[in-house]
């Protein structure tokens, strides 16, 4: 078997363990249809000033600035979830499969693409909700800024699922997206805390403000984001070659 | 046949005794897991610190009229980390029981009894949780009335305790569970947190609308709003009976709700 089919059989596998618990799929597509629903219904109508990266102070509606943030955070929050779950469930088989043959590079790019799906799905879900009030203005780099700041979660939690206990990690998992999207990278702050462009949410999050609310994007945040996802990617790598060799 | 009293008096010296097993070995298997007690010493730190320094860049939002943002950020955090630690403690508490208590009703336990040690063990976290925050708290921002600030924030541990419970109850699967408690305790936390000008109806639904008020209001003002309070204690009481009757159903199934 060449390594393309034993990928596309192992990430076959994935995606048939999640199709067969349906609960799991209606809540991917439930819960943020659901909580973008009641943020959109209870946001005031109010206007408040944010600061977007490229084209300084705007004043904009809150329940825009905040469905420009849900989206990133739904992305994070789901796919730091689907990324530790995915690691705890798969560690025990894939140890059995890497004996049995299967590279463990071949295994690796198959659950990184799961998380990837899980993260696409939340992004995609979200947005479609969100597009009964607002849509950003353009929308490719904005789908790109979630996708990747879900990703980079979700290569986090593949790691929390790998170092720390269940527990442990989902505690982790629901913390650190919150902390980072919703706070630190808040557009309504002018001159964040130092912490602020240290965290993996700073650079995507920044593409989307400027995606949702300026008509072009710069290119220069594209790589310091694709730098943070390829550090969280080569973490979790290593943690779970580590893993497969124990 | 009525029971005498020295067999009713042994039968609920078993029972005490019963329970304190239950819950020392809850409380064992929470423990043998070092990095849970790391958490819970360092989850409230960060949680309540990270939101202050977090906030602190805020710009001044006319609506907030109480603290500074760095405090309110704080009393959020502290919040916030106490329904979490205690929601996600309920849902791994009735998942990881589902089985074990299933073989215990076996051996005798009553289904009150195993509810009341699943009860118990999460009480206990709650509280141990609030003692924390709170104590993280104080350093930086001393409450105003610490004893209504500890039932406060008690409130808000509890409430998500039970919740947590609940999820673990319907929804029997980490994963699954663990999505539901992440969307339940984020955008519950962030609505009711009064860093929104928000006027709907809808948000005296959510668990921590009256604990967020209360708390804020001994933090900040030493008050109390009684009718809040009620509210609040009347919220966490009805979940508790919910909870309750969920699990004691559940265990009546072979760990199956329906």
């Amino acid at each position: 078997m060449t390594g393309a089919r034993r990928f596309r059989v192992s990430l076959e596998m994935g995606l048939r363990e999640y199709a067969r618990t349906p609960v799991l799929l209606a809540l991917l597509i439930f819960l943020p249809t659901y909580f973008v629903g009641i943020f959109v219904y209870v946001l005031p109508t109010s206007s408040l000033p944010i600061y977007v990266p490229g084209s300084g102070q705007m004043m904009v509606e809150t329940v825009e600035v905040y469905g420009a943030l849900l989206i990133p955070l739904m992305g994070a929050l789901i796919g730091g979830i689907a990324g530790l779950f995915v690691m705890l469930s798969a560690t025990d088989a894939d140890g059995r499969l890497s004996l049995a043959g299967v590279g463990s590079g071949t295994l690796l790019a198959a659950r990184f693409t799961l998380v990837a799906l899980a993260a696409l799905l939340a992004v995609g879900v979200s947005l479609g909700a969100l597009a009964t009030t607002f849509v950003p203005e353009s929308i490719g780099p904005f789908v790109f800024a979630s996708l990747t700041v879900g990703v980079t979660y979700g290569l986090l939690g593949t790691l929390a699922g790998l170092v720390v206990s269940r527990l442990a990690g989902v505690y982790l998992m629901l913390i650190a997206p919150m902390l980072d999207v919703f706070f630190f990278q808040n557009p309504m702050i002018e001159e964040g805390h130092w912490l602020e462009t240290s965290l993996p949410g700073h650079f995507p999050v920044e593409i989307a403000i400027e995606a949702a609310f300026s008509g072009s994007v710069s290119p220069d945040r594209f790589g310091p984001a694709l730098a943070w996802l390829a550090v969280a990617g080569a973490l979790a790598g290593l943690a779970y070659y580590r893993t497969l060799k124990a | 046949m009525s029971e005498s009293p020295v067999t009713r008096a042994g039968g609920e010296t078993d029972r005490a005794r019963r329970l304190a097993v239950g819950i020392g070995a809850q409380i064992r298997a929470f423990a043998r897991t070092p990095v849970n007690v790391v958490l819970l010493i360092a989850l409230p730190l960060v949680v309540v610190e990270g939101y202050g320094v977090a906030m602190e860049a805020f710009p001044q939002l006319p609506f907030m009229d109480t603290g500074t943002l760095a405090e309110m950020g704080r009393v959020n955090g502290a919040i916030y980390s106490v329904a979490f630690f205690a929601g996600v403690l309920g849902l791994f508490q009735v998942i990881s029981a589902r089985q074990a208590d299933e073989r215990l009703r076996i051996c005798g336990y009553a289904r009150s009894e195993l509810f009341a040690t699943r009860l118990s063990t999460v009480v206990l976290g709650s509280l141990v949780i609030t003692g924390a925050a709170l104590a993280v708290l104080s350093w930086e921002t001393p409450p105003e009335a610490p004893l209504i600030a500890f039932g406060a924030l008690a409130l808000a541990a509890l409430v998500y305790g039970l919740i947590g419970m609940l999820v673990g109850a319907v929804l029997p699967r980490a994963l699954e569970g663990s999505l539901v408690m992440v969307f339940l305790v984020d955008f519950d936390d962030f609505l009711s947190s009064g860093m929104l000008d928000l006027d709907s109806p809808v948000l005296t639904l959510f668990p921590l609308h009256f604990p967020h008020n209360l708390f804020r209001d001994a933090v900040f003002e030493g008050s109390v709003a009684p009718g809040e309070a009620t509210a609040g204690v009347t919220y966490v009481l009805l979940t508790a009976i919910l909870a309750a009757l969920v699990y004691i159903r559940l265990t009546a199934n072979g760990g199956e709700l329906a």
